[in-house]
């Protein structure tokens, strides 16, 4: 793209931002009013002055924002990202990018919303290596589609299923994903006949996880995430019941 | 003289207690190998690597070998970053894109392995010169901090920000304050450091302690790079690595006078707070441009060209260091990561810190410098390897990386979403220009700027005078001024016009 015609965009995006930083430093204005500033009364006791009050400084901040978002929205308009914010060159609509970036957002969202607080790491980690490297290598649009089908399906599933952290521990949720993990694998497999990079797939995709996990439980010695999981439950039982005795006793 | 010396004896302890020690060396060659992996790989940064690190070896070893991690994978990324600059014409960190400039066409003129071997050998002495200023600078300064108070800190922590987000802002200068602004705002979160007022929680418990700041860094630095990674790129056409790698003493001695004046350059600019070590590079590589006799060949594949900009960014490390361990502000965006990893440590930066472990930083930042130089010349066709690994490939791996390591630093599944969060608005805050580095700078110093402001304004009875009338605290509210005015276009034609009459 021409340097001039990138410019103009990034202004016209600029008149969008501003627009929104103006929104929200307001928004924020409107929340700091809550902080007692001049003495309030919390709870029956006096608050401090006003040079002490905890107020002070977000009101600074916000109004900084505030102004700094008003000068922001006058360079947009006065380079005439005003004139072009409506328009879809203006805003720089790429369909491939949004469906680039929609595929890979709805991937990372449903991995860390959904299946890391409530399927086994090493499952849901496999399935994410799988998806985004099948998904995104070579630029295939089907496959990007795949690749976020496969993590949305499992993670709202288990987000609709088991949405209280009291029903995090169930397993059918680790079923399933272990199930679209198959599923993609097969995928893989199937395409690793004409494109090497998919031979080397399933190994990243097993690899990675396990070390990871077993680094950080029983190397480190740190929390992981799901640790009553399917497969993570098995490992520790038997490190600590098979495997630590070993050289214990 | 008497300081320096006790320095350089407090040095030499450390560095004999580092080097007997069999678990440095375990930490030392992974994290430098890790590092320079990082610095290789296009899409991955020096930063990047540091928080992942911090992530990981943050607070779940001993501090003295998490700082062997951290420094090491600092070192190796910085010097990494020249692999892809020279053989695929592509900096594989910011830090080393004026690289690119001098050391592809050496590489296409067949030059390669005399421009890796010289690469390799200044990056080892621009980090043994940054060093050496960390060492003398940092014990001077630290007695000069004793006297620094409230105004003095809160007018610092003021300048940090507002300096990162004027040198870090590739468009308007003005995206680099509100990025700023941003993250002082995000430090705002939580009870508040004088009365505990919670403040912006919304009803969420966790917010209560605040937005913590390794799922910021990871989100801020680590989320963007995955998302924007994560496209099909056409592998770039590498240049066969020709001639010796080992460099030539004659050539070094020769470039000796380039070497030195880059690393005092990258050290300068490392020391200014929140300014990196791309900025270093850049520097470095014009003023070379400017006062060398072979400036009109840079840019066409010139040695000196090439020293400037490798020197400066590697000397920027120890630059960058002299404000965080003196004031508690971070030099550069990978200094910032390495502040997270002092305060999940409990670790406080600033005038207060342990002179101990500014000589053992000191000490590992040697030992560091000298695994790259060795690794660099023995292992570089590992690394030359590792250039042909597909983005799509690795930063799968980076995000499962992101995520066990910012989950296992405390905040559990919070954490987490505080990272997506950030994350995302990272990711579009790149799109539309605007910095990350003053973001991360404003999490990191709005703390120590909200409770000093406030406390300089408790003990004069809210009279501001307190900011004018300690004549530290003067000297530094001028320079907000004149750096907010700097930046005025009535100001800047000012400046011109008077340029052109003095000329």
């Amino acid at each position: 793209m021409p340097e001039r015609d990138s410019k103009n965009q990034l202004r016209a995006r600029d008149f969008w931002a501003s627009l929104l930083l103006i929104g929200l430093s307001i928004f924020f204005l409107w929340k700091t009013t809550s902080i007692p500033l001049f003495g309030g009364n919390r709870a029956g006791v006096s608050g401090a002055d006003w040079y002490n009050s905890a107020a002070i400084v977000p009101f600074g901040i916000f109004g900084g924002m505030l102004v700094l978002s008003v000068v922001l929205l006058v360079i947009a308009i006065r380079s005439g990202g005003a004139k072009i914010a409506f328009s879809a060159t203006g805003i720089g609509w790429n369909p491939d990018e949004a469906f680039r970036f929609t595929s890979v957002g709805i991937i990372i969202f449903f991995y860390v919303t959904g299946l890391v607080p409530r399927v086994d790491f090493i499952l849901n980690s496999g399935l994410l290596i799988t998806s985004l490297i099948f998904g995104f290598y070579g630029g295939y649009r089907w496959r990007a589609f795949l690749a976020a089908a496969m993590v949305a399906l499992p993670g709202l599933y288990a987000l609709i299923a088991h949405l209280p952290q009291s029903e995090w521990g169930a397993l059918d949720d680790d079923w399933v994903t272990l199930g679209f993990w198959v599923g993609l694998t097969v995928v893989v497999i199937f395409k690793s006949k004409t494109e090497r990079v998919c031979r080397a797939i399933p190994v990243i995709a097993v690899l990675i996880p396990v070390i990871l996990v077993i680094a950080m439980a029983f190397g480190f010695r740190q929390n992981v995430p799901a640790r009553t999981g399917l497969l993570f439950k098995q490992i520790e039982y038997h490190y600590y019941v098979t495997l630590r005795p070993l050289w214990r006793d | 003289m008497d300081f320096i010396l006790s320095q350089f004896t407090g040095f030499g302890s450390a560095f004999a207690a580092l080097i007997l020690d069999p678990l440095t060396y375990l930490y030392l060659i992974s994290s430098v190998f890790l590092g320079i992996t990082f610095g290789a790989l296009p899409g991955l940064t020096a930063t990047l690597a540091v928080t992942i690190l911090t992530g990981f070896f943050g607070n779940k070893i001993p501090l003295d070998y998490s700082l062997i991690a951290l420094l090491g994978a600092y070192v190796g990324a910085i010097y990494g970053g020249s692999y892809p600059s020279i053989l695929l014409n592509i900096p594989g960190t910011a830090a080393s894109a004026a690289t690119a400039m001098d050391g592809y066409p050496l590489a296409k003129a067949g030059r390669g392995g005399e421009a890796l071997g010289l690469t390799t050998t200044a990056s080892f002495i621009g980090t043994l010169i940054g060093t050496f200023a960390l060492l003398v600078f940092v014990g001077v300064l630290l007695m000069i901090s004793k006297n620094i108070a409230s105004p003095e800190k809160a007018l610092l922590a003021l300048f940090g920000i507002l300096l990162s987000g004027t040198l870090m802002s590739e468009d308007l200068v003005i995206k680099g304050w509100i990025a700023g602004l941003i993250g002082l705002a995000m430090a705002m979160v939580g009870l508040d450091p004088l009365l505990s007022e919670p403040r912006y929680t919304f009803g969420w418990s966790y917010l209560l302690s605040g937005f913590q700041v390794v799922p910021v860094l990871m989100g801020a630095f680590a989320v963007p790079q995955i998302i924007d990674g994560l496209r099909h790129a056409k592998a770039g056409k590498m240049v066969a690595l020709q001639g010796r790698i080992m460099p030539n003493i004659a050539a070094i001695k020769r470039y000796l006078p380039t070497i030195g004046r880059s690393g005092l350059i990258g050290t300068g600019v490392g020391a200014l707070p929140g300014v990196g070590e791309d900025v270093a590079g850049w520097v470095s590589y014009g003023v070379g441009k400017t006062v060398s006799k072979d400036g009109a060949n840079f840019g066409k594949g010139s040695l000196e060209g090439l020293l400037s900009s490798e020197t400066a960014n590697n000397a920027c490390i120890g630059g960058a260091l002299i404000p965080l361990l003196v004031l508690g502000i971070p030099g550069s965006p990978p200094a910032a990561a390495l502040m997270g990893a002092f305060m999940i440590n409990n670790v406080v930066p600033g005038p207060t810190i342990d002179p101990n472990i500014i000589l053992r930083i000191a000490a590992i930042l040697v030992l560091a410098s000298l695994t790259m130089f060795l690794m660099g010349l023995f292992t570089a066709r590992i690394f030359i390897s590792i250039l042909k690994i597909p983005r799509t490939v690795f930063l799968p791996v980076v995000m499962v990386l992101t995520t066990i390591g910012s989950f296992s630093v405390g905040g559990g599944i919070n954490d987490l979403y505080l990272m997506l969060g950030v994350g995302f608005v990272a990711y579009f805050m790149n799109m539309l220009k605007f910095p990350i580095a003053p973001l991360v700078i404003g999490v990191i110093l709005g703390g120590l700027f909200d409770e000093t402001f406030r406390r300089t304004l408790l003990i004069s009875d809210g009279d501001l005078a307190a900011f004018v009338t300690r004549p530290g605290a003067a000297i530094l509210l001028g320079l907000n001024i004149a750096l907010i005015l700097s930046q005025f276009p009535l100001t800047k034609r000012l400046f011109s016009r008077l340029l052109r009459r003095s000329n």
